[in-house]
C-alpha cells in the first residue's frame, strides 16, 4: 500500500495556497505535515481527501486516484464538528452507516472506543431507575470529550488511511497521553497516518517522514532522522557547578541559551566539542552534564520557516 | 451528473428525517397544528350554524307598524310577505300616537317594529325603529328591510297603473356581446372559460397550501445546511458522501417532514369534519363538501391526481433546491434567514403570478396571461393543481407544464452541482448572486 501526492497545486484567484506539493508514504507509520498558521496544511489535507477541487497534481492510493468516498479514510478535522443537538450514539451510528459499516459492527466498535476513550457514560447514558435514559448531546460535552467522540467517528470504519489535523490541540495532558497511545496502536496495526501538528515533540515522537510547508510550498522534506543527521551534532548542552563562561569565550562558541546552571551552545563540529570537553577536564572543572546532539525538529522548523520569511 | 455523486443520499435522507421528526421544535409545532385542525371544524360549524340560524330561522319580528307618510300613497301600503321566515309578520298602519307606540315597543312589545316611510325630492326612505334590547337583532331587521323594499317597489309600480307586461318590459335586462365570424361568415361560439367565486377560492386555497409548504420547508432546509456548515460536521461528512448527495438527502428529508406534517393536518381535518358532521351539525351537513366548488369531484380522476402530484412535487423540489443553495451561501446559522431573501422573492413572485392568473381566470376566463402562468415553472406549481381540479386545464397543457418544470429543475440541479462543492466549504461573508455565477463559470 502507498499514498502518493504528486505536484498538488491550489489557487484562490491569483493567490497560490499550495504549490507543487509532492510526497509519498510507502510504509505504515505517521507522515507529518508541518507549517505555520496559513501555510496550507489544512488545504493540502482537504485536497488529499477530495473535498476541495485542485488546480493541478494528483493523489494516488495504491496507484489509483484516491476517492475517499470509496476508499476507507478516517479523518479528524482541525475544527471539530458534531451535531450539537443530536444524540451522540445516533451521530456515531450515522457516521458509521455513511462509511458502510454494518450496524452490528458499528455498535461493537462504538462500545469498544467509548470504553477506550472513557466516554461510555456520555455515549451510553446510564438508565435512572424508573426513568427513561436521557440521550447525551454533543453540546453537553466538554471540548476534550467532543474531541474524543470525533476521534471515534474517524476510527469507526477501521480505516487504513487516517488523516489527523491537529489531533492533540486543546487536550489536557492526561487525554494527550490517551490520544498518543491510540496513535501508537494504529501504527502498530500497520495503518497509514498523515498528521499535521504544531507540537514538535509529538511529531518527533511519532513521525518518520516530514514535510515542512511555508506559504503553500514545501521548504523541507524527507526522513526526520536523515534530516537531523544532515545538520550534524552541533548542539552542545553543558552543565557545571562553576562558571565556564571564560572557556566558552576562549573556544569562540555561540551561546544559544543560558540558564543559571546550563549552557546551550552551538559548535562547528563534533571535534570542537570534544576539544572543549578535554579542556574542561584538563582544568579540573566539574562537569555535571555534557550532551552533544542533533538539532531538534523545533529548531529545524524555526530555522527553515525563518529562512523563508527572511528571504521574502 | 455521475451516479457516484449522489451515492449515500438515502443515508443522509433517513438520518435527517428521523432527527427532524424527533426534534422538539417539530413535535411542538405538529401538536399545535393537530389541535388547531381538530378544533377547526367544530368551531367553523358553530359559526356557520349561528349565522344560518339568524338568517334562515324564523324571524322574531311579530308585528310591523307602517307609518306611511308618502303623499300619493295615503297610507295605503300594507304589504303581505310570502317568504317562509317572514310570512307570520302582521302589518298594520300606525294609527296611534307615534311616541306611545315607540314606548310600548321599548317596554312591552319588544318583537314589534315601526317603519317610517318618507319621501324627499326623488328618494324614498324606509326607516326602521326597534326595541333597544336584543329581542330583535339588526340582522332580523335587515332581512325584513330587504323584503319590504321589494314589496314597496311593487307597490309603487302598481300605484302608477303599470301592467304586469309593461313592468316586465321595463325590468328586462339589456346585455351586449361581440360575435366573431369565421372565414365562411359563421359565428364562432367561444366557450365561457371563467371560473366562479368558489372555484377561485379553491385555487387560492391550494396555492396558499403549496406556498406554506415551500416557505416552511425552505427555511428548514436552509437552516439544516447552514447548521452542518457552522457545526463543522460537513468536513467529516464529505469524507463519506459527495456534497450533492448531502444536499439531495437533506432537501428530500425536509420536504418529507413538512409533507408529513401537512398530511397529518389534512387527516386531522378530515376526522374533525367527519365527527363534526355527525355530532355538531344539526342537519348533518358536511362542512368540507359544502365549502368546495360544485362539480369539483367530476374532475378528480387518476390522471389529474398523478399530474397534480407531479407538478406539486416538482415545484417543491425546485424551490427546496433553491433554498438549499441559499443556505450554502452563508456560514453562520444567524445568517440563514438573510440568505433566503432572494429565495423568498422568487417564491413570492411565483405565488403572486399564480394569484393574479387565478383572478384573471375568474374575471375573464383563460387568456394569454393565464396560459403563461400555467406554463411558467415559477408559477405553475401554485396555479396548475387548483386550475386542473376546477377543470380549466387540459391534460396536454398540464403535461407541457410538467415537462417545462422538469427541464427547469434539471438546469437548476446542473447549476447547483457546479457551485455546491465550492459553496459547502465556504466560510466567511455571504456569497451573492454574481459570485455564484462566477463560481459556476470557474468550476
Amino acid at each position: 500500500m502507498s499514498l502518493q501526492v504528486q505536484n498538488l497545486m491550489k489557487k484562490y484567484g491569483d493567490k497560490v495556497v499550495v504549490e507543487d506539493l509532492s510526497f509519498e508514504i510507502t510504509k505504515p507509520g505517521v507522515y507529518a505535515l508541518l507549517g505555520t498558521n496559513g501555510a496550507g496544511k489544512t488545504t493540502s489535507l482537504r485536497i488529499i481527501l477530495g473535498m476541495l477541487a485542485h488546480d493541478g497534481g494528483k493523489v494516488l492510493w495504491n496507484g489509483a486516484p484516491l476517492d475517499p468516498v470509496k476508499a476507507n479514510v478516517g479523518y479528524l478535522a482541525e475544527e471539530r464538528g458534531l451535531y450539537p443537538k443530536y444524540s451522540l450514539l445516533d451521530q456515531l451510528l450515522y457516521f458509521a452507516k455513511l462509511k458502510n459499516v454494518p450496524k452490528k459492527t458499528a455498535m461493537e466498535r462504538i462500545k469498544y472506543w467509548s470504553d477506550r476513550l472513557q466516554v461510555n457514560e456520555y455515549v451510553f447514558p446510564p438508565k435512572t431507575k424508573g426513568k427513561k435514559s436521557k440521550a447525551n448531546r454533543a453540546d453537553q460535552l466538554s471540548k476534550g470529550n467532543q474531541q474524543k467522540v470525533q476521534l471515534m467517528a474517524a476510527l469507526i470504519s477501521d480505516p487504513k488511511l487516517i488523516i489527523l489535523d491537529e489531533p492533540l490541540s486543546g487536550l489536557d495532558p492526561v487525554n494527550t497521553d490517551l490520544f498518543k497511545s491510540i496513535i501508537r496502536e494504529q501504527i502498530a496495526q500497520d495503518k497509514y497516518l498523515i498528521m499535521s501538528s504544531h507540537q514538535m515533540p509529538t511529531i518527533e515522537e511519532f513521525c518518520s517522514d516530514i514535510t515542512i510547508l511555508n506559504r503553500g510550498k514545501a521548504v523541507l522534506q524527507g526522513n526526520l532522522n536523515e534530516i537531523k543527521k544532515s545538520y550534524g551534532r552541533v548542539n552542545l548542552f553543558v552543565k557545571s557547578d562553576v562558571d565556564i563562561a571564560s572557556y566558552i569565550e576562549e573556544f569562540g562558541l555561540r551561546i544559544v541559551n543560558k540558564t543559571p546552571s546550563e549552557y546551550h551552545l552551538k559548535v562547528q563540529n563534533e571535534q570542537q566539542a570534544m576539544d572543549f570537553l578535554a579542556k574542561l577536564i584538563g582544568e579540573k572543572i566539574p562537569v555535571v552534564k555534557f550532551e552533544l546532539r542533533e538539532p531538534s525538529l523545533h529548531e529545524i522548523f524555526v530555522e527553515k520557516v525563518g529562512d523563508v520569511h527572511e528571504e521574502k | 451528473m455521475k451516479k457516484s455523486s449522489i451515492t449515500g443520499w438515502k443515508d443522509v435522507f433517513s438520518f435527517t428525517l428521523i432527527q427532524t421528526l424527533k426534534s422538539k421544535a417539530f413535535i411542538v409545532s405538529f401538536i399545535i397544528f393537530v389541535v388547531l385542525s381538530i378544533v377547526s371544524m367544530p368551531v367553523l360549524s358553530m359559526i356557520m350554524n349561528k349565522d344560518s340560524k339568524s338568517e334562515d330561522g324564523t324571524n322574531p319580528i311579530q308585528k310591523v307598524y307602517i307609518n306611511d307618510q308618502v303623499a300619493w300613497s295615503n297610507g295605503g301600503f300594507i304589504p303581505v310577505l310570502s317568504q317562509e321566515n317572514l310570512s307570520h309578520i302582521k302589518f298594520e298602519s300606525l294609527t296611534e300616537d307615534y311616541d306611545t307606540v315607540v314606548n310600548r315597543i321599548e317596554q312591552e312589545e319588544n318583537t314589534s317594529v315601526i317603519v317610517n316611510i318618507t319621501e324627499t325630492e326623488s328618494t324614498f326612505q324606509l326607516e326602521f325603529i326597534k326595541a333597544s334590547n336584543e329581542s330583535v337583532k339588526e340582522s332580523h331587521v335587515q332581512t325584513l328591510s330587504e323584503a319590504l323594499l321589494e314589496a314597496f317597489d311593487g307597490y309603487r309600480i302598481t300605484q302608477l297603473g303599470i301592467t304586469h307586461d309593461q313592468l316586465s318590459l321595463i325590468q328586462a335586462s339589456v346585455t351586449t356581446s361581440v360575435t366573431v365570424a369565421d372565414m365562411n361568415g359563421n359565428a364562432v361560439i367561444s366557450e365561457d372559460t371563467s371560473i366562479t367565486d368558489s372555484q377561485y377560492w379553491f385555487i387560492y386555497g391550494i396555492l396558499f397550501m403549496v406556498l406554506m409548504v415551500n416557505v416552511m420547508a425552505s427555511s428548514q432546509i436552509a437552516s439544516s445546511v447552514v447548521s452542518d456548515k457552522s457545526s463543522k460536521v460537513l468536513e467529516y461528512l464529505l469524507t463519506s458522501v459527495r456534497p450533492l448527495a448531502i444536499m439531495i438527502g437533506k432537501i428530500l428529508a425536509m420536504l418529507a417532514a413538512v409533507l408529513m406534517q401537512f398530511a397529518g393536518i389534512f387527516v386531522c381535518i378530515l376526522i374533525s369534519n367527519s365527527v363534526t358532521s355527525k355530532v355538531f351539525s344539526p342537519n348533518g351537513e358536511n362542512m368540507l363538501t359544502e365549502s368546495l366548488p360544485s362539480g369539483i369531484f367530476d374532475n378528480i380522476n387518476i390522471v389529474n391526481i398523478i399530474l397534480c402530484i407531479a407538478v406539486v412535487l416538482l415545484g417543491m423540489i425546485f424551490y427546496a433546491t433553491l433554498a438549499g443553495l441559499a443556505g450554502a451561501t452563508v456560514s453562520r446559522i444567524e445568517e440563514a434567514s438573510e440568505s433566503l431573501t432572494v429565495f423568498t422573492f422568487v417564491n413570492l413572485a411565483g405565488a403572486y403570478i399564480g394569484m393574479g392568473a387565478a383572478g384573471v381566470l375568474m374575471a375573464s376566463g383563460t387568456n394569454g396571461f393565464v396560459t403563461f402562468a400555467l406554463l411558467f415553472p415559477l408559477s405553475s406549481p401554485f396555479l396548475l393543481p387548483g386550475a386542473m381540479f376546477v377543470g380549466k386545464v387540459s391534460v396536454g397543457l398540464s403535461i407541457l407544464s410538467i415537462v417545462l418544470l422538469v427541464i427547469f429543475v434539471i438546469l437548476l440541479f446542473k447549476f447547483v452541482a457546479r457551485v455546491y462543492e465550492t459553496l459547502i466549504l465556504h466560510n466567511g461573508t455571504r456569497i451573492g448572486l454574481k459570485e455564484l455565477v462566477k463560481i459556476s463559470k470557474n468550476v
